[in-house]
C-alpha cells in the first residue's frame, strides 16, 4: 500500500533523509567542541569572548548572504562568477552617491538596482546569448571590476551613514549586529521561497531536469532569469551591509568572494549540478566556511593555513555528500 | 454536433513536415477516439516521435491542422496541448529525480493556498491516493520518496499517476517500454486497459510490436514520414503487422 502523510513513518523517515540533518549534526557538534574548549581556555582559545562572537555575528552574514544567492542559482543549475565584482561595484555607486550629497535611503536603493541590474546582464548573457554561466560570469568579472574602476577611480570611498535611519544597516542589539538580522530575513525567505512557493520548484526542476522541465511547461528563461536576478540583488545587499560595517569601501576588494560562496555552497550540500539544496545546508556551509576561519585565527595560525583548510573542507565535503548521496540510492 | 463526432477526441488533417527540406510526415490523416489505445508503429526513422510531438504541440506542422473534439486548434507550445487533456510521457517521463514523487506530480500545477504557499499535505495525500489506484506498483512506501530512487517501472507509473490525476483525456506515451522489466511493461499495460475502461485514450509509440498487439485497439504504422497501414486490432494479425513494419 501506499502512504502518504497518514502514516507519518515512512515520510518523516524521507523527509530527515533527504534534509541537511546530518550536515547540522557535524555542525552542532563542531561548535558544541569549539565552546568546550573555550570554556575550558579561555586564555589560548577565546571562541566564547563577547568579542569573537560579535565579530562573528558581523562578519557571517556578509559571506552568508552572497553565499544565499549563489546557492538558489546553483540549485537552478547555473553559476555566477561576478558576485564579488557586483558586491564592490554596487557598494561603490551607494558610497559615491552618498558621498555627493544623495540621501541614505536613495544611495542604498541606487546600489540595489545596480545589483539588479548587473544579475539581469549575467542571465541575459548565459540564456540569451547562450553563453555557459561559468564563462559569461567570469567575462562580466572582469567588465564588473572595470566598470568601477572607470566609474569611481581606484581610490577607496569612505562611507559613514548617519541620521536616524542609519541604524537599519549599521545597529546593533548587544553581539548581535542588525547585518545578522538582515541574514536571517534573508535565509527565511529564501527557506519559504524555495520549500512552499512553486517558484522553488521550478529552480530545483530546471537544475535537476532541463529536458523535464521543458517537457511539463515551466518557461525555463523566466525561471534561470529570476535566479540571476535574486542572486545579483544578494550581492548588492551584502555589499551595502560590508560597506556600512566598515566606513569603507575599496574597489579592489571581495575579489575572491565568489569562490568563497561557492565553497560554503558545496560544503552546505549544494549540488554543482543543479537540482539538490536547501537553504538550511548554505546557512551551514557559509557558517563553517565562517568557522574555520575563525577558529585558525583564534589559534593564531599562519594565513596560508587557511586556503589549504578551506580547501581540505571542501574536497571532504564533496566526498562526503557523494558518499552520503550513493549510500541513499542504495 | 451528432453522437459520432462526440467520439472523437483529436483529429489529424493531412498534417506534413519537413526538416531542411527532407519531408519525414506527409499527409498524415487519423482519429483518436475516447476510450481507446492506438499503438503507432514504425522502424527508426519512419516520423513517429515527430508525429507525437506534432500531436503535443513540442513542433509545429508545416501543412496540415488538428481537430480537438471537431474544432479546429493550433498547439503553439505543449501548454497548449495540456490545456485541452493532453498528456505526454517521453521517454524520460519528464520527471526530475531530484525532486519527491508528490512534487513531480504537481511540478508546475501545485496545489497551492489562497495565499500562493505549497499543500504538501494536500498533495502528498492526492499523489499517494492516486498512486495506490494504478496496478502493480510496489515500493513506493512514501510519495515524499525522491523519484531518483525509484525503478524504470514505479517512474512511469509516477508520469501516469500525473495525467491521470489531472483526468486528461488522451496519454500520448513515447516508447514507454524501452526502459522496463517484463513485470513493469506488463503492468504498464494493465494501466493502459484500466484507463481505457475509464474513457480515457492512450497512443502509444513503440517498436514493441508483440506487447502492443496484446493491448491496442488499433495500429498506425509508418514508414518514411507515411502511413502504409491503419486497422483494428480484429481485423489485423500480427504476422501482417510485422511484415508492414519489417518492410517499411
Amino acid at each position: 500500500m501506499i502512504k502518504g502523510r497518514l502514516s507519518l513513518s515512512p515520510s518523516t523517515q524521507y523527509k530527515l533523509k533527504y534534509s541537511s540533518f546530518d550536515i547540522l549534526i557535524i555542525f552542532i557538534f563542531i561548535q558544541v567542541i569549539s565552546v568546550a574548549f573555550g570554556l575550558i581556555f579561555p586564555e589560548k582559545f577565546p571562541f566564547t569572548s563577547n568579542i569573537n562572537i560579535s565579530t562573528a555575528l558581523e562578519a557571517l552574514p556578509l559571506i552568508g548572504i552572497v553565499a544565499l544567492g549563489v546557492g538558489i542559482l546553483m540549485i537552478s543549475g547555473e553559476f555566477d562568477l561576478s558576485v564579488g565584482a557586483n558586491f564592490v561595484f554596487s557598494s561603490m555607486t551607494m558610497a559615491v552617491l552618498y558621498s555627493n550629497g544623495w540621501p541614505l535611503w536613495t544611495s542604498i536603493l541606487a546600489a540595489l538596482i545596480s545589483g539588479l541590474i548587473l544579475g539581469s546582464l549575467n542571465g541575459i548573457a548565459t540564456l540569451w546569448l547562450r553563453i555557459p554561466s561559468f564563462i559569461a560570469t567570469l567575462g562580466t568579472t572582469g567588465i564588473y571590476f572595470a566598470g568601477t574602476l572607470f566609474f569611481y577611480g581606484a581610490a577607496a570611498e569612505p562611507f559613514e551613514p548617519i541620521g536616524n535611519y542609519s541604524f537599519v544597516i549599521t545597529g546593533s542589539f548587544g553581539v548581535f549586529s542588525v547585518e545578522f538580522f538582515w541574514m536571517l530575513i534573508l535565509f527565511l525567505l529564501g527557506w519559504v521561497m524555495l520549500q512552499h512557493r512553486p517558484l522553488g520548484g521550478k529552480f530545483m526542476a530546471v537544475g535537476g531536469n532541463l529536458q523535464s522541465s521543458i517537457s511539463i511547461g515551466i518557461n525555463v528563461r523566466k525561471t534561470k532569469m529570476i535566479a540571476f536576478v535574486m542572486c545579483g540583488l544578494l550581492a548588492s545587499i551584502s555589499g551595502i551591509l560590508a560597506a556600512a560595517r566598515v566606513n569603507n569601501v575599496s574597489p579592489g576588494g571581495a575579489s575572491d568572494l565568489a569562490l568563497q560562496a561557492i565553497a560554503a555552497c558545496v560544503i552546505g550540500g549544494i549540488s554543482l549540478f543543479g537540482g539538490r539544496g536547501s537553504i538550511l545546508g548554505i546557512f551551514i556551509g557559509a557558517s563553517l566556511l565562517y568557522w574555520i576561519q575563525d577558529v585558525l585565527l583564534l589559534l593564531g595560525a599562519p594565513g596560508f593555513y587557511l586556503s589549504a583548510f578551506i580547501g581540505v573542507m571542501i574536497i571532504s565535503a564533496a566526498y562526503f555528500y557523494r558518499f552520503t548521496r550513493e549510500r541513499k540510492i542504495k | 454536433m451528432n453522437n459520432q463526432d462526440f467520439k472523437k477526441l483529436l483529429t489529424v488533417n493531412d498534417i506534413g513536415k519537413k526538416f531542411n527540406g527532407i519531408s519525414v510526415l506527409e499527409s498524415i490523416n487519423f482519429t483518436i477516439n475516447e476510450g481507446e489505445i492506438v499503438g503507432i508503429l514504425g522502424d527508426n526513422g519512419a516520423g513517429k516521435s515527430t508525429l507525437i510531438k506534432v500531436l503535443c504541440g513540442v513542433i509545429e506542422p508545416d501543412s496540415g491542422f488538428l481537430e480537438w473534439q471537431g474544432a479546429k486548434v493550433v498547439f503553439q507550445s505543449k501548454n497548449d496541448s495540456t490545456r485541452l487533456g493532453i498528456e505526454t510521457i517521453f521517454q524520460d517521463n519528464a520527471l526530475v529525480d531530484s525532486m519527491s514523487v508528490a512534487r513531480n506530480i504537481f511540478l508546475n500545477r501545485e496545489i497551492t493556498t489562497r495565499y500562493g504557499f505549497l499543500s504538501h499535505k494536500k498533495m502528498v495525500e492526492s499523489s499517494a491516493e492516486v498512486l495506490s489506484k494504478m496496478t502493480g506498483i510496489k515500493g513506493i512506501e512514501s510519495t515524499e520518496k525522491l523519484v531518483g530512487e525509484l525503478s524504470g517501472g514505479q517512474k512511469q507509473a509516477v508520469a501516469i499517476a500525473r495525467a491521470l490525476y489531472f483526468k486528461n483525456k488522451i496519454i500520448l506515451l513515447d516508447e514507454p517500454t524501452s526502459a522496463l522489466s517484463v513485470r513493469a511493461t506488463d503492468a504498464l499495460f494493465e494501466n493502459l486497459k484500466d484507463l481505457r475502461n475509464k474513457n480515457f485514450s492512450s497512443v502509444i509509440v513503440t517498436h514493441d510490436i508483440y506487447n502492443a498487439f496484446n493491448v491496442c485497439d488499433r495500429f498506425i504504422v509508418l514508414s518514411k514520414g507515411r502511413i502504409v497501414l491503419m486497422k483494428q486490432r480484429n481485423l489485423v494479425t500480427l504476422e501482417e503487422l510485422i511484415k508492414h513494419v519489417s518492410r517499411a
